[in-house]
């Protein structure tokens, strides 16, 4: 047990952040919504910075690889490189074309990056089919909500590689366990930007921040938001045990309501504007917090594999 | 970064649980109701004590010189969680051990700690704590009882309340003024009293949470040696401080909460009510909550085992633990309704305890204040 980053870690972490720095960021991820747009050349960075296959490491494994994906989310990175360097790896043991769009068969609705994917990685029961997108099977969705989206052709997931019995269940937890962390670092930097800017709005001749108020549904957020991350963290370490995987997805899709509407409530008029940061993160939490069934979805999973496939 | 357990910590796990497998009797469930303060538990408690301590596991983690093994935090974690997890079978020592001990290590004179430590570590000795009056809770620095020194004695006057354990204790960690013109957090002082000194007098405080759960300790021209007092005159604010980070992980309440989540489960199964798709999904956060918990409270341990001064991020944890104890006992209560409403039953016992959560060891709204200034670093007016 140790909470603190190894050496390894920390040069990972440092590494993956001056590329962030320089390569996304909030001014970019608005830039790309504007466009509905992917960032191509942040993933091509952090592919060839070997960001992407760290789960797969000699040296290293899927928790590296999850600090990764926080850092991205934290930083308003516009690439799937929670599908493609934490649960692609996991479920299909190996890197797969990138965007990869992770899709349940059969739900309707806009997917996440679908729009630009090389790749679908289909949950379909009890497996896990990788099925390589053909053009024009994928129509782009505009959506408010932080990513470009797309939405499948009927007919457009069918066939594909089906992966061996029981990938159906890998895929559900890494996707899980990586939803989390992607909520995880959303949220953290959701939570930031409030803070930094109740510390600077003054009303009443003080700072919002410094009423009460205000301190306490911070500070609640913070509790939250430090829950989720170190459970979701403590997933990948175990390589996503079903039960794990889905109290860290319950966990972050719960707080990420609260901390959706508090973040927002917080930074008042200011916090909806183009002009303000607040969004880049928040408008994110909606999208992800739904996916997979949502928070319900995910505490009925946990329940179920913890006091039911038990008896 | 990494999340396991080493091969000792896991064997130590085990044997611990094999140890309280055998010795905690088959009414335990029925004794442990009450609470760590309740009359069996601490009758309990003085046979089971020794007994931890016989095997080395009651004060592991402290230094040899003291009695301990100079175990790592985690393996006094692991005694923690394990122990909570059962309703406490160390009774109230657990505080002992906890956060009195290694508060009379870091500020007590040689003489406090040869009287002290010895005692602490057999297992032979109950504490209470006292810190609230009724004029001074959250706002602790707002204490009255006075202790005038009266050449190698001080006359110690006032009252304290909410003192869990009072009517067992040896002896009371007692915060005092002693300096009577003084304000706030200067002129404080810990004394270490005897309980059975002459005008010390304890009354129960009837309370819903449980019998002889609360009381208040009066004090009237009771005479404390001046070598009882713990660490310089004037600067027991700094000792409070340095306790209370202790004192708010100390006792694992998310353990205790993870448990009873089990049963629950087990009593709704029993019931059928696992169809329920709503229950389910109930249960599932629920013990999402406990979980937060666990890992906010590692967290904290963690940071003890690196070394690292005590930091609000113990605020964190204590919050979280609160959080999740609740929706533990409000499940309890919502999926076994009726039967709850009857004194003893099992969703009672859960939800009284559960109750004071967020009063116990300084309030939520406290705990909150500091994660706000110190770890938001949100300004003050």
């Amino acid at each position: 047990m140790d909470f603190e980053l190894g050496e390894d870690q920390r040069a990972i972490l440092e590494a993956v952040e001056a590329l962030l720095a320089q390569r996304a960021g909030p001014a970019r991820a608005i830039e790309l919504a504007r466009k509905h747009d992917y960032d191509f050349a942040l993933e091509r960075a952090l592919a060839e910075a070997g960001f992407a296959e760290l789960a797969l490491g000699p040296e290293t494994g899927p928790l590296d690889a999850a600090l990764v994906v926080e850092a991205v989310a934290r930083a308003g990175g516009v690439a799937a490189i929670g599908a493609q360097a934490l649960v692609a790896p996991a479920v299909a043991g190996r890197v797969l074309p990138s965007p990869i769009a992770l899709v349940e068969s059969g739900r309707a609705g806009p997917v996440r990056f679908a729009a630009h994917a090389e790749t679908a990685l289909v949950l379909d029961g009890e497996l896990a089919r990788v099925v390589p997108l053909v053009p024009g099977s994928v129509a782009p969705v505009p959506s408010s909500f932080g990513y470009p989206m797309g939405r499948f052709a009927p007919g457009a997931l069918v066939g594909g590689e089906a992966l061996e019995p029981g990938s159906g269940e890998r895929l559900r937890s890494w996707w899980r366990v990586a939803l989390a962390v992607e909520l995880a670092g959303a949220m953290g930097a959701a939570l930031a930007v409030t803070v930094d800017y109740a510390k600077k709005r003054r009303q009443f001749g003080r700072a919002i921040g410094s009423f009460q108020a205000v301190q306490h549904r911070l500070a609640e957020c913070k509790v939250l938001v430090e829950g989720a991350r170190w459970l979701a963290l403590e997933a990948a370490w175990r390589g996503a045990p079903p039960e794990a995987a889905a109290g860290a997805a319950a966990c972050a899709a719960a707080a990420a309501q609260r901390v959706f509407a508090d973040t927002h409530q917080l930074s008042g008029a200011m916090g909806y504007t183009h002009d303000h940061d607040l969004h880049v993160f928040s408008m994110r939490l909606p999208a992800l917090r739904l996916e997979l069934g949502g928070a319900g979805a995910h505490g009925r999973a946990l329940a179920e594999r913890r006091w039911v496939a038990s008896a | 970064m990494e999340f396991g357990w080493s091969d000792e910590d896991l064997a130590f796990r085990a044997e611990l649980r094999a140890f309280l497998d055998e010795q905690l009797p088959p009414d335990w469930p029925e004794i442990s109701k009450a609470g760590p303060g309740g009359d069996a538990q601490v009758a309990f408690a003085r046979r089971f004590c020794p007994a931890l301590a016989e095997r080395g596991w009651l004060t592991q983690h402290w230094p040899r010189e003291y009695g301990g093994r100079d175990a790592a935090p985690w393996r006094h974690a692991i005694l923690g969680e394990e122990l909570w997890a059962r309703g406490e079978p160390r009774g109230p020592q657990y505080m002992n051990v906890n956060w009195i001990g290694p508060a009379i290590m870091r500020y007590g004179s040689e003489a406090q700690k040869r009287q002290h430590l010895p005692r602490i570590s057999r297992g032979d000795v109950f504490w209470c704590q006292g810190f609230s009056e009724p004029e001074a809770g959250s706002d602790l620095v707002a204490l009255r009882t006075l202790a005038r020194r009266d050449g190698d004695h001080y006359a110690v006057d006032g009252s304290k309340i909410w003192t869990s354990y009072a009517n067992h204790a040896d002896f009371c960690f007692l915060l005092v003024r002693t300096d009577p013109d003084s304000k706030r957090h200067r002129g404080i002082s810990v004394l270490l009293v005897p309980m059975e000194l002459p005008g010390i007098e304890v009354r129960e405080v009837p309370s819903v949470v449980g019998e002889r759960y609360f009381h208040e300790v009066f004090f009237t021209d009771v005479r404390v040696p001046v070598e009882c007092r713990l660490g310089p005159e004037g600067e027991g604010w700094e000792v409070v401080g340095y306790a209370l980070q202790y004192e708010r992980v100390g006792a694992a309440r998310y353990a205790r909460a993870a448990l009873t989540l089990d049963e629950l489960a087990a009593r709704a199964r029993a019931r059928g009510l696992l169809d329920d798709a709503t229950v389910l999904e109930k249960l599932g956060a629920a013990r999402a909550a406990c979980e937060a918990a666990r890992l906010l409270s590692y967290r904290v341990i963690d940071q003890r085992a690196h070394g690292l001064p005590p930091s609000a991020d113990t605020n964190v944890a204590r919050v979280a633990g609160t959080w999740a104890e609740r929706v533990v006992s409000d499940l309890a209560l919502e999926l076994f309704g009726p039967e709850a409403l009857e004194y003893g039953s099992f969703a009672d016992a859960q939800f009284r305890m559960a109750m004071t959560a967020g009063v116990a060891v300084g309030t939520t709204e406290i705990n909150l204040n500091l994660v706000a200034s110190r770890v938001l670093e949100l300004p003050r007016e």
